[in-house]
């Protein structure tokens, strides 16, 4: 088990990573999902070692690691921009961690054949990493990290920079290697299809300071809060601006800048009575969630301006205006839509998360399906 | 093979390439071509383009003059001196460089000295010498006054700093992220030194040790004042052909020849490294 305890890193006046506690169990799949600059890497790099910690400890297996130099903390890493010793062949790269800890020659061959052959580099042993290209030093990259067995493995945007096809099938073996080593990883990224592809659980931090930390499913539909809510997910939640107000005692959304109104839930007139009156409601969509008719009928009940259509082939996205707010929604591509038309939107209690001053006070009771 | 069209911009760039490859080649020629003419035809004029070619000039310099002596003393006080200081200077490189040690104050520190000309501590560094060569220790390490202890110390204090201005820069191009990768791989600090770091530096070593070995070689003033006989060396050598009867064009011709000859060749040898280490930068993975 792999824990950091309040672990504060600051350079200088700027805090990196501020009292970040985040547990990683054995075996564990764990992502850590952020976007750039929220001290992803830098975390990363205080559990292997490179890093000291301002304030706090990295914890493994019950001790603490303070002190403990990078080359006897057993964990391997890839790194961002790969780190391949350019003056050693790919061979003399694989090879590079299993010479340190003395194996013998012809092990060191059948392993590096063997994690060759599975990378597909076999016949690149031979080679320096400058006559690679970038999806072939991704490959040595990872095959120097899972050459051995490493207490844990840190994965730092391991494939975030190769094209779009070859990520698709990197994280698929990524996921099946890991998966067949049993191993403790953690893997860094900014890509949300990577963080809920890949993750037994997810942390998401932004600025250093974890937003919220859990299943993939657990993160997506109940969102703790509005960042992770709008970073997680494709395309991104919109966020519609709400004013609250209680009617013949029943609790109702007006929707700024219209005189749509919706009935609020239960969960959102107990929080208020509970908490008080926060300063801003605001109700997030997933686009997935809602969805638009071009006529009123008993659910699409809301209006809105057809903004902006994209057709992405099996299914459209459209880019309604709902006074100052706009509400992106998933359409099927038979729905012809064009722009400034009126669309009616499905908004309801059922299928919004309810933000009040950014921390989520309710979820859509629908998530199972 | 496909014919390649031979352009007026072409014949223009040749003819200027090849104007300005004579006026710098020239003077090399006319040295090592004087080096072979029997004294008489030197000093002809019209020159003489065409001559007996004759060894009796070397044979002179070596014999007569002692170049012999001068040529190994210089081998020795630049091979040392330059070795000491790219051992020197790669490591406080290395450690400027990484750790920022001194926070850049000591580095410039450093700098400083080599702002200083030698003429200025000329007489100190005399005295000096003079002192410790008559002690039991100076003795034992050849640091006296016509001792080539001395012109290994003044060398290796005079590019030191500049070594280490140079290397500071290479090492500053080296991915800070091979060194972590390194120690995750399970390599200690001075292991990560020597098998990553070090090769990765080689063109900035290389083109290090040409500049310090040239600047030994070539070194006049510290190397006419501390020595006399024991110690003297080719530069100081070739000045003693220049007599009170006169200048030995021949047999300094042909000093000046054999002086060349060592530099040409490590440059020769080295060059790859010095083509990618003057491109800096050179280093990526």
């Amino acid at each position: 088990m792999l824990e950091l305890r309040s672990v504060t890193k600051e350079f200088g006046r700027t805090v990196a990573v501020n009292d970040l506690s985040i547990t990683c169990e054995e075996c564990e799949f764990l992502v850590i999902f952020g976007p750039a600059g929220a001290g992803k890497t830098t975390s990363l790099r205080m559990i292997a070692g490179v890093l000291e910690p301002t304030r706090g400890e990295v914890y493994f297996r019950g001790q603490s690691l303070k002190g403990v130099p990078p080359e006897h903390r057993n964990m391997s890493m890839v790194f961002e921009y790969y780190a391949l010793y350019s003056h050693l062949s790919v061979f003399e790269n694989l090879a590079f961690p299993l010479k340190a800890r003395r194996y013998p020659g012809d092990e060191i061959k059948r392993f590096v054949a063997q994690m060759a052959e599975i990378l597909q580099i076999s016949e690149l042993l031979d080679r320096r990493p400058g006559f690679l290209s970038g999806g072939q030093r991704q490959r040595v990259a990872l095959g120097r990290a899972l050459i051995r067995d490493a207490d844990v493995f840190l994965l730092d945007e391991p494939i975030s920079h190769l094209d779009a096809k070859l990520r698709h099938q990197m994280r698929a073996e990524l996921k099946a290697m890991c998966a067949e080593k049993d191993a403790t990883v953690i893997h860094v990224t900014h890509d949300s299809r990577e963080a809920m592809a890949l993750s037994d659980r997810v942390a998401v931090i932004n600025k250093g300071k974890l937003m919220q930390i859990g299943a993939p499913d657990e993160v997506f539909h109940r969102p703790a809060n509005e960042f992770v809510a709008g970073f997680l997910g494709e395309p991104p939640m919109s966020f519609v601006d709400v004013e609250y107000a209680e009617d013949d005692g029943r609790a109702v959304f007006l929707i700024t800048g219209t005189d749509a109104r919706l009935p609020a839930s239960l969960e959102v007139s107990a929080s208020v009575r509970e908490r008080g009156l926060p300063s801003s409601f605001r109700l997030g969509a997933r686009a997935t969630e809602v969805s638009a008719a071009l006529s009123r009928n008993e659910t699409h009940n809301v209006p809105g301006e057809a903004f902006v259509t994209e057709t992405l082939g099996h299914r459209n996205i459209l880019t309604a205006k709902l006074g100052k707010n706009l509400v992106q929604v998933v359409t099927p591509p038979e729905l012809t839509i064009k722009v400034r038309d009126t669309v009616w939107l499905n908004l309801s209690q059922e299928n919004l998360h309810v933000f009040a001053d950014g921390l989520a006070v309710a979820h859509p009771r629908r998530q199972s399906n | 093979m496909q014919a390649k069209t031979f352009t007026m911009a072409d014949l223009i760039r040749y003819t200027l390439v090849i104007a300005i490859l004579i006026v710098f080649l020239f003077p090399i020629y006319w040295m090592v071509s004087t080096s072979f003419k029997p004294p008489p035809d030197i000093l002809t004029r019209p020159p003489k383009w065409t001559f007996q070619p004759t060894l009796s000039n070397y044979v002179y310099a070596f014999e007569e003059a002692n170049f012999a002596l001068f040529l190994k003393n210089t081998l020795i006080v630049s091979v040392i001196s330059s070795t000491i200081v790219i051992v020197l200077a790669s490591l406080a490189a290395y450690s400027f460089a990484r750790y920022n040690t001194g926070a850049g104050h000591l580095m410039f520190f450093f700098l400083t000295t080599r702002m200083m000309p030698g003429i200025a501590v000329i007489i100190p560094f005399f005295v000096i010498f003079k002192v410790i060569g008559g002690t039991a220790i100076g003795q034992a390490l050849s640091l006296g006054l016509d001792r080539l202890g001395a012109l290994v110390v003044c060398y290796t204090v005079f590019n030191l700093p500049f070594a280490i201005w140079l290397m500071h820069s290479f090492f500053q191009d080296i991915p800070r992220e091979l060194e972590d990768s390194a120690r995750l791989d399970g390599y200690s600090r001075l292991q990560v030194l020597w098998r990553v770091v070090l090769p990765l530096a080689v063109p900035g070593i290389a083109v290090t040790a040409i500049f310090t070995l040239i600047f030994s070689w070539n070194e006049f003033l510290f190397a006419f004042l501390l020595t006399r006989d024991v110690a003297r060396t080719i530069t100081v050598g070739v000045a003693g052909f220049w007599t009170q009867r006169g200048i030995m064009w021949g047999p300094l011709s042909a000093a000046a020849t054999v002086c060349v000859v060592p530099m040409l060749v490590f440059a020769l040898v080295l060059q790859r490294y010095i083509v990618r280490g003057l491109t800096f930068g050179a280093v990526r993975g």
